[in-house]
This record gives structure tokens, sequence and C-alpha cells, in this order.
């Protein structure tokens, strides 16, 4: 009889989704998540039982994280899974699965360890990146509390001891959304990459590490800075690519590059809070000289991401779910209109992605524990690649992640980066051997 | 310490080969010393992705259609007895079975197998109702062929749509063609079991609006500007 009765845990609070975290959910397929990766090496291995225990310890303060998504007649929404947590697990070799909502206990996040590393895969209706690494860097806090330790609060490790505060919980999007003006999107189809797929679930990793102040010396000779010269480096990659390919017919190449806006507006969210712009050039003009990429990409970006233009986007996008004719439609109408929108434009936008994490603010004694940081942006939906950099005091790792055989975008890349006198380090899981 | 000699970039002593260009690394003067490669930063282990159960919405599904079954088959042999009235509800709860349970339990069947069996499954439940008017050959000289055609043209335009991934254009037309060949076969049909002389006539009228349908898809797919015009404004 026990099934039939409610328990008082089942009558705690319910989050809406948040303004991107709405699309995720319905690219769902059985072969692809909107899963990312953060990871954490630290100068140590890894203590599993501990890092269970800091897991254990630490998800009271991110209520997002311990949530379960569920389908509402209109909208998704994340509830409080009561269930055990999910286990501590040890790496595997196709990081960033599919995570299918039923699995995992309900859970939408994952913890592995492998020899010194951490590392934390959310599925990005929960949050992005830079709330990601809020709970990457506190578990990984009290984990080395748990190892004895002193590790104070500050710099991105939260108060475990402390609730967490409603703002962090709050879509900050309809906060913000403020303008009156909504412009018009471009629909223009962008270059995409065509490449072998690699066969189910298989995800290969060419990750780059260089040193930041070299890094930062060649943006500067160009007169750019370290975001704007990685997308043109990238730019620059996918045209050569695409004059090599297709020389007679060539299309616009377009970056999806995500901007966090906390720059922009002042928001203590957990959730997501990020717009997409898309830097740009069209060989159809013309060709472009690096250099000509560089001062296209500098003067975009320059130009696009203020907060007034970023406010107009968001505000397209809060309309779009306000309209009351959008929210009376049933969610699995929805559903499909979302998805052909996503594959038939959207997803045909850009021919690759980029995100910079940044320099990660970290204390000096959790430092002092850690060797590197690297950031993942998993499966991309359509064979192509994807790129994520993230810094750790003066080692930039690049992670390029693809679902295809070639490796020509990986090449061009990274030969640019040598030709302009950077050091490139690089670590690939391609070519290991399944046990 | 090795680095790539095309590529310039220093490759991790895990790597054998550098995962840029698939250039190998050889180090001169280890050549015969046996191969001693280091730990890779990456484990080896492969996860699987755990698999959703459905199969507890199966058995609710097939629980609630056999009690269904038996039920009217019991009422039919104690209670009610005037006619086989129970075997079109025990046809219909086979048929629905036949439906749903291969999309719950065994997703991984072929989808021409399944369409195959769904085909199949139509043909047997109006073969009941056939069984019950025995007198006439309607069932041989209309219905096996019509739901074997039903069932060609399913299959066609799963192969069409798996080899061909066509737009939503491109689908519309295949739609459209495989609507006019429908109603032709069922004029045919129809005609040939009246025993009446084979020609068309009302499936023509449907033929015409088909082919002016077809006529324009064909004109909007081939147009790029024209496409993109709708593919813009119908958001397709």
């Amino acid at each position: 009889m026990h099934a039939f009765k409610s328990s008082p845990a089942d009558k705690k609070n319910w989050y809406k989704l948040d303004l991107s975290a709405n699309v995720y959910p319905t690219l769902q397929r059985r072969n692809f998540s909107s899963v990312f990766r953060l990871s954490v090496t630290l100068k140590e291995p890894v203590d599993p039982v501990l890092l269970s225990e800091a897991f254990t310890r630490t998800i009271p303060r991110f209520p997002i994280f311990a949530s379960a998504i569920r389908s509402g007649l209109f909208w998704r929404y994340l509830e409080p899974n009561p269930r055990p947590l999910p286990t501590v697990q040890e790496d595997i070799s196709n990081p960033c699965m599919p995570m299918p909502f039923k699995s995992n206990n309900e859970y939408l996040i994952r913890i592995y360890y492998y020899e010194c590393t951490i590392s934390l895969e959310a599925f990005h209706s929960l949050t992005d990146g830079t709330g990601g690494l809020y709970f990457l860097r506190t578990l990984t806090a009290v984990y080395l509390r748990l190892k004895g330790h002193e590790i104070p609060n500050g710099h991105g490790v939260l108060d475990i001891t402390q609730s967490p505060p409603p703002e962090e919980l709050e879509d900050s999007y309809m906060r913000y959304a403020r303008s009156s003006f909504r412009p018009k999107r471009s629909q223009e189809k962008a270059y995409r990459l065509r490449g072998t797929p690699e066969p189910f679930y298989t995800l290969n990793i060419i990750s780059g590490s260089v040193p930041t102040d070299a890094l930062k010396a060649a943006a500067s000779r160009y007169g750019a800075s370290i975001t704007e010269y990685l997308n043109a480096v990238l730019l620059y990659a996918l045209m050569q690519e695409q004059k090599s390919r297709h020389p007679f017919r060539e299309h616009p190449l377009k970056l999806a590059l995500p901007v966090n806006l906390r720059r922009f507006f002042p928001s203590n969210t957990m959730r997501n809070f990020i717009s997409m712009v898309y830097p740009s050039i069209d060989p159809r003009m013309g060709d472009y000289s690096f250099e000509e990429i560089v001062v296209q990409v500098h003067h975009y970006m320059r130009y696009y991401i203020n907060n007034k233009f970023l406010n107009a986007d968001i505000t397209t996008n809060a309309y779009i779910r306000n309209h009351p004719l959008i929210r009376l439609v049933p969610l699995f109408i929805k559903d499909i209109f979302v998805r052909q929108f996503y594959i038939r434009i959207q997803d045909k936008q850009s021919s690759a992605g980029l995100t910079n994490l940044g320099l990660v603010d970290i204390s000096p004694q959790l430092a002092g524990h850690i060797d590197h940081m690297e950031a993942l942006m998993g499966q991309p939906f359509s064979a192509r690649t994807n790129c994520a950099v993230i810094s750790f005091q003066n080692t930039t790792v690049i992670n390029f992640a693809s679902s295809i055989v070639e490796a020509d975008i990986e090449k061009l890349f990274f030969r640019k980066l040598v030709r302009d006198g950077i050091h490139v380090k690089i670590k690939s899981n391609r070519f290991i051997e399944e046990e | 310490m090795s680095y790539c000699v095309n590529c310039g970039v220093e490759l991790d002593p895990s790597l054998k080969r550098c995962p840029l260009c698939n250039t190998p690394v050889i180090h001169p003067s280890q050549l015969a010393q046996k191969d001693t490669q280091a730990r890779s930063f990456y484990p080896s282990r492969k996860g699987q992705v755990d698999t959703v159960k459905r199969t507890d919405i199966a058995i609710l599904i097939s629980v609630i259609l056999v009690g269904t079954a038996i039920a009217c088959g019991l009422l039919n042999l104690f209670v009610y007895r005037q006619n086989h009235w129970s075997f079109y509800v025990i046809g219909a709860c086979i048929l629905l079975w036949i439906f749903f349970t291969p999309m719950l339990i065994y997703s991984r069947l072929s989808i021409y197998l399944t369409i195959l069996f769904d085909a199949a499954a139509v043909a047997a439940y109006i073969g009941i109702v056939a069984y019950e008017f025995p007198k006439t050959v309607w069932y041989t000289h209309v219905v096996l062929p019509l739901v074997a055609v039903t069932a060609g043209l399913v299959m066609l335009y799963a192969f069409l749509r798996r080899k061909l991934s066509p737009s939503v254009l491109a689908s519309a037309l295949i739609l459209i063609l495989e609507l006019a060949v429908f109603c032709i076969s069922i004029e045919l049909l129809t005609r040939y079991y009246l025993e009446k002389r084979l020609y068309i006539s009302w499936s023509a009228v449907v033929l015409t609006c088909c082919a002016v349908i077809a006529a324009a898809l064909f004109t909007i797919i081939t147009r790029v500007r024209l496409r993109e015009e709708i593919r813009r404004r119908m958001h397709i």
C-alpha cells in the first residue's frame, strides 16, 4: 500500500526550464544528448571513496544538479530527485555519452574519476559551463578537504554549509529580457563539414595544450584577444578545408560562439545564462588572408557583444516563449516544430562550435593541488567538430570533440598555431584499443 | 618527447601516431628496442548507454488487451450467445497488440518486417469479418490486394525516406504521388470486383489534382530561390 501514499518529499519545489534549456531535451535522440564535460586533473591520484563522499556532501548546495527532468502538458520542468545519488564511476573512453532521462536514477549528471582526473558531465538543461565550473571547483575543494588539506571558500568554491540563495536558482533570462525591439535573425546556411560518421557512441577527442602567455602574445601580435584569435584560426582552418573540398561552390563560414551573459548582466544564477553569436566570413566575396579574418572577427565581436545586442537577442527568445498561442500548444507538438526548426535552420547556421570558458578563477590554496583543467563540448548534433577552450594558470587546453573519422580541421587549426610560434602538445583518445 | 614531423606539434608519449595527420612516431635509435608504450591520459574502458526499459508499459498494454479478449470471449461463450461477436473484439486486441508491442518491446525489428506484420494483422482482422460473411468474394478480390498495395506503398515510402533522406517538400511530393497510385488502385479493384469494364473515372480527378500539386512541388524543389523562400516562410 505504500506506493499509493505520497511522501513529504514529493511536495517540494519545482523549476521551470530556463530559456535556452528548453531546446536541449527536444533534441534528445537515442544517440544524442546535449552533454558537456568539465575535468580537473589533480597532482595526485583520486580516491574514489572520498570523491563519492565529497559528492554526497556537495550536492545539497546545488539543488539544480540534483534534479530530474519531467514532461508536463505544455513544457518540461525540473523536479528535485528523491532517488539515491548516482555512483562515482571510473572514467570511460567515450565521454559525453547520451544521457537518457530515465537512466542513471534519473539524474542528469555523472561524476567520473580516472587516475588523477575528476570529471563532471552535465546535461545542458541544468546549467552552462559557468555553473558547472562552480560545482566542479566546490566538489574538488570538498574532496581535498576530506584528504586533509586546508581549502578556503571563495574563488568559485561555495560554502556547502549554507543553503542555496534563491538568486542562484533563478532564470536570469526572464529578468533581463527588456528590449522593446526584437531583431530578425539571419537564416543563411553556413558551410557544413561532411565527414565519415563514426560508429554509435564514439567521440573522438584531440586535445592540444598550449602555454597561455604564448597564445596571448600571438593574439596580441594580430591586435586581438585570445577568443578572437582562436575564432579566427578556426575560421581559417574551415576556409582552407572548404577550398580544398568544394572549390567551386562556397558557402559562408560561421562559428557558433556562446557568450556568458553574466559578464553583461549581473547575475549569480547557476543555471544557463548564455547567448549565441555567430562570427563569420563569406569566402564568396573573395579570399581572406588570416589577418583579414582576425580583423573581421575582432570587429564583429566588438560590435555585437554588448548588453544592447545581447539583450535584444534574449528578448526575442523570451517573446517566443511567452507568446500566448505558443504557450497553449501541447508539448509534443512543440517538440516536433522545435526539432524541425533546429535541424533545418538552426543547425545549418554554423559550421562549427567554439566555446571559451576563459581563465578559471581559483584560490592559490586550491590551485596548488591542480595540474590542469579541461572542458569538452560533447557530441555535436550533426557530423562536425566542436571546440572547447579553458585556461588554468599558464596552460590553455583546446579540446576538439567530433563524431567523424577525419581530423582535417584539427590538423589545420593546430598547424596554424604552430606556425604562429605557439608550442602545442597533443593528446588524443583516437587509436586507443578497447579493453 | 616526440614531435610530429608533419605538423610540428609535440605528441603525448602514449601516442604511436600523430592523431592529426596519422604519421607514425618513429625514434630512429629505438627501432630495435621492444615497444614500451606509456600510459594514456584517456581510459580504455568503453561506456555503454543504459537502455531505457519500456517493458513495463508493454506489459500493461498486453495485460489490458489479454483481459479484454478473455472477458469478451467468456461473455460470448456463456452469456450473449447470439453470434460470434467476440471474434471482432479478440481480433481487434490482437491487431492492437501487433501494432504496439514491436514499438515497446522489440524496437530493433526491421521497419519493413514491422510494416509486413502490421499489414498481415490488418488482413487477418478483416479476414475474421469475411469469415462471418462467407458468401461473396470481396475479401479476396478487394481487401487483400488493397492491403498489399497499401503495405507496398508504405514500404516504398520508408525505403525512400531511408535511402534519400528527403526534405519535407520532397516527402510531400512522394506522398502525393503515392496517394494518386492508391486512389487508382481502389477504383480499379472495385470495378474488377463489380465485374465492370476496367477504366478510371473519379480517380482521374484525383490523379489530375495530384499531378498539378506534384508538378508545383517539383518546381519548388528544383528552383533554389523559390525553395529557400518557402523554407523561410514555413520554417521547414
